[in-house]
């Protein structure tokens, strides 16, 4: 049984379908990158599986556990304990401009896991201290650079102590000079063994990073394999032509 | 013409008890406005479809009307209505406090409006539960947002209270034009009671200008 696990995936918008049966699956020892061109899905499935997105059919499970159900009428069925084990970090930071850095940490765990305040705050000092920004800790998000706000956005989500993140083009609105503290991070994160989505149009560190790579087009899974297959010999025309493309305009 | 501003200073005390009482009906009509306005911002956003058309026909009604008839109806249709006798003061109050709460309602809906989806999504993300959500997420960004506009009414309604004294309070304007009639002076007088109302009102908008830039460097993250 796989940890993560989707099933027939199916998501529209209006009349615009995403996903007509999506299958996809992933082991708590991975880390998948998904690639493709824009407009493909990425980010959808990864909101999808956040429970961000009303899903018209199929099935999301994590661990066995089928916590999202899409119905064809009405509303899918979410299960919001299984949903509170994933951890999402976004392109745009979202901080809650209104709290400081020690604020945006402390406010769900006290205020959705009843959590006391001193446990944690000591435990968002831990890992801002882990993530170079202990002295931080009183900033606003608007006093932060974008590379500093991304990596508080990633500490907020561990606090959770979630058992799957999910990354949705992290790096994608930070000047290039930011980029790196923000992969460094998520590197360090992959180290202690978190498994992850992540969505990157970075290929170079989506290489680095991922124990499996999934290049998506059109809603569809073309090719799935190890880094060093898919960047160094993919199997499918597609995918070559789109790595040409990308690596061309990178390079 | 000869201008003379010395008389003026004979009706000084006169002139700030009128001032005085601008002062009061206004910060009463603006307290009264802005927890009305809020609510009614809540009933504009809400899904309920009684709630929602009757607060939009109130807002509606008392942004596309003129205040002096407003104030005409209060004063003097609404006691035959109510079979009540209300002081001036209280229907001035009634009548301004109504006005406001339209007027706020807007603010805080625009603010409301303005906080981005994404903020949304980072509190399902994070698990808040949906009060917690609008308590500690969205309520203290919409505030901190609606402030320059909440600021911007104020200035508004101070000057609007004017118009109350077309209905005999005796407001500032209505001192002044008192005194202007009984002196045969309207020119020093009217000159002087401009100035007066500048005095607060000009500080009120640098006081905008102040807050918006310093709390929209705090907002934008």
């Amino acid at each position: 049984m796989a940890f993560v696990e989707i099933n027939n995936l199916i998501k529209r918008y209006g009349s615009l379908t995403i996903f007509d049966g999506f299958d996809l699956t992933m082991s708590s020892t991975d880390r998948l990158v998904l690639i493709g061109p824009s407009g493909c899905g990425k980010s959808t499935l990864l909101r999808c599986m956040m429970g961000l997105e009303d899903i018209a059919g199929g099935t999301i499970s994590l661990g066995g556990d089928p916590y999202i159900t899409g119905a064809e009428r009405g509303k899918m069925t979410l299960d919001k304990t299984v949903q509170k084990e994933v951890g999402m970090v976004f392109q745009h930071y979202t901080l809650f401009p209104h709290l400081s850095v020690l604020g945006n940490l402390c406010l769900a765990p006290m205020r959705s896991r009843g959590m006391g305040k001193s446990d944690a705050q000591d435990k968002a000092m831990e890992l801002l201290k882990r993530f170079g920004l202990g002295d931080r800790a009183k900033f606003y998000p608007s006093q932060l650079s974008g590379g500093q706000k991304q990596r508080v956005a990633i500490a907020r989500a561990l606090m959770l102590d979630p058992k799957l993140m999910l990354f949705d083009e992290v790096t994608s609105a930070l000047d290039p000079e930011l980029v790196k503290e923000v992969e460094q991070t998520m590197m360090e994160l992959a180290e202690a063994g978190m498994p992850m989505m992540i969505v990157t149009h970075d290929m170079h560190f989506a290489r680095n990073i991922a124990t499996q790579v999934v290049f998506q087009e059109r809603g569809k899974v073309i090719e799935a394999a190890a880094p060093n297959d898919l960047f160094g010999n993919p199997k499918q025309d597609r995918t070559r032509d789109f790595l040409k493309n990308v690596l061309n305009i990178e390079g | 013409m000869a201008l003379d501003f010395a008389f003026l200073l004979d009706f000084r005390w006169v002139l700030l008890k009128g001032l005085w009482t601008t002062l009061q009906f206004v910060t009463l009509a603006l307290v009264i406005g802005l927890v009305w306005g809020f609510v009614l911002s809540l009933f504009r956003t809400s899904s309920n479809w009684v709630i929602y058309s009757l607060s939009t026909i109130y807002v509606e009604f008392f942004r596309g009307t003129p205040v002096l008839i407003q104030l005409f109806w209060i004063f003097f249709c609404l006691p035959l209505f109510l079979d009540v006798n209300l002081s001036d003061f209280t229907s001035v109050v009634i009548a301004l406090s109504l006005y406001s709460g339209a007027i706020t309602s807007e603010s805080f809906r625009a603010a409301l409006k303005s906080i981005e989806s994404s903020q949304h999504d980072a509190c399902i993300a994070l698990g808040l539960p949906p009060t917690v959500r609008t308590l500690f997420v969205i309520l203290p960004q919409a505030v901190l947002r609606a402030i320059p506009n909440l600021l911007s009414n104020v200035v508004s309604l101070f000057k609007e209270s004017a118009l109350v004294s077309a209905v005999g309070m005796a407001d500032l304007m209505y001192v002044g034009q008192n005194i202007a009639n009984n002196v045969a002076r309207p020119v020093e007088i009217l000159t002087a009671v401009a100035l007066i109302y500048f005095a607060i009102g000009f500080p009120l908008t640098r006081a905008v200008s102040f807050v918006e830039a310093r709390l929209l460097k705090v907002v934008k993250a």
